[in-house]
């Protein structure tokens, strides 16, 4: 019998999870709380003999035929994208429509796009001109791999989507 | 404990159902049947409304089948559907006696009878189950998770939405009720 005090019960069985403690060192030694773990022992052992009960056998039939009544989830995954797409359109037009400094904004930046566009096309063509022309070489290995790792990454996002015959 | 399971046997699954096969989620319906009625029927008591709430649990996972992260076990996420569909059920269920409720003897039949039977007599079955029954909901559904289902309390705590720590004393709690419900006169003040 040990001169320490009990421990606290949710104590004692933190360190029987744990396997090791103070607690579990004095209960070694306590016949009171030897006692108290043999009995938590016999009662986890009756615990994890229980089972569930077998499910009716026509939960699977009901389910089933409940399932067949529902649209195909991915189906509805791409549905609830085009809503929100659609919202979100129709939630920005609205405010364009609604705001006469966001339209005005709107109206600028398309002039400026149309008078600069050019210009900026020009300046990127000429750049890459010169590009290929001092460095044709690695531009080329460089592109072939972009389009490599590009056209591996479509093929590893295609490999989820349902063939037409599937969907 | 049961150790982790292997990873992502139900993916496959998971993704042809997603695409509409529906044998791939019969497949995957079997698989979860027996958890998740023995978990709704350990909640609510009545084998009627087990079967309904296991029914509607699997037809939601069918219709969220799309907001399924499938990096995370299936059986776990049905499982959190079910329990969450039970509690809205009880908490609708304010006027019903003790006494109205259905002898789990006769609610909770051995599932694996024969096995069973040459471990543990019957009737220290049934005291447990009785005693069980008396139980408030939440710990019932510890218990029955984490002994009857021999889940761990990190998946506990998946499907409950809570820390593994407060899982581990919910455990301890239900576990010292039941001990109290199993031995009423001996228990002595600590």
């Amino acid at each position: 019998m040990t001169s320490q005090p009990c421990p606290d019960l949710e104590l004692l069985f933190t360190e029987l999870e744990a396997g090791e403690g103070p607690a579990l060192d004095h209960a070694a030694e306590c016949e009171a709380c030897s006692a108290v773990l043999e009995e938590h022992r016999l009662m986890e052992q009756d615990l994890y003999r229980l089972a569930d009960p077998l499910p009716p056998p026509t939960l699977v039939a009901s389910v089933m035929a409940r399932v067949a009544a529902e649209p195909v989830p991915q189906r509805r995954e791409v549905w609830s994208g085009v809503a929100i797409l659609l919202t979100s359109l129709v939630g920005g037009l609205g405010y364009l429509l609604m705001n006469d400094q966001a339209l005005g904004h709107l109206g600028t930046s398309i002039a400026s796009v149309m008078v600069e566009g050019p210009q900026f096309v020009d300046g990127v063509l000429s750049g890459a001109h010169a590009l290929w022309a001092t460095a044709g070489l690695a531009v080329a290995c460089f592109l072939t791999f972009l389009l490599l790792t590009s056209l591996y990454g479509l093929k590893r996002l295609a490999g989820g989507i349902p063939t037409p015959s599937e969907a | 404990m049961a150790e982790e399971a292997p990873p992502l046997p139900w993916k496959a699954d998971v993704q042809a159902a997603r695409r509409g096969d529906p044998s791939a989620f019969e497949s995957l319906v079997r698989s979860v049947q027996r958890p998740v009625y023995g978990l709704a029927l350990r909640l609510l008591q009545r084998e009627a409304e087990a079967a309904e709430v296991a029914q509607e649990a699997l037809l939601r996972a069918y219709q969220n089948l799309h907001r399924y992260d499938d990096s995370r076990p299936f059986d776990l996420w049905v499982l959190a559907i079910t329990r969450n569909l039970c509690l809205d059920l009880l908490r609708r269920r304010t006027k019903v006696k003790t006494e109205e409720l259905e002898p789990m003897k006769e609610v909770l039949p051995s599932g694996d009878a024969s096995q069973e039977d040459c471990a543990i007599a019957t009737q220290e079955r049934q005291s447990l189950e009785e005693a069980m029954a008396t139980l408030s909901a939440e710990d019932r559904e510890v218990l029955a998770l984490y002994y009857v289902q021999k889940r761990t309390t990190k998946e506990i705590a998946q499907v409950m939405g809570c820390a593994p720590g407060t899982i581990m004393a919910r455990l301890f709690r239900a576990r010292e009720k039941l001990r109290k419900k199993m031995t009423p006169t001996e228990e002595a003040p600590r």
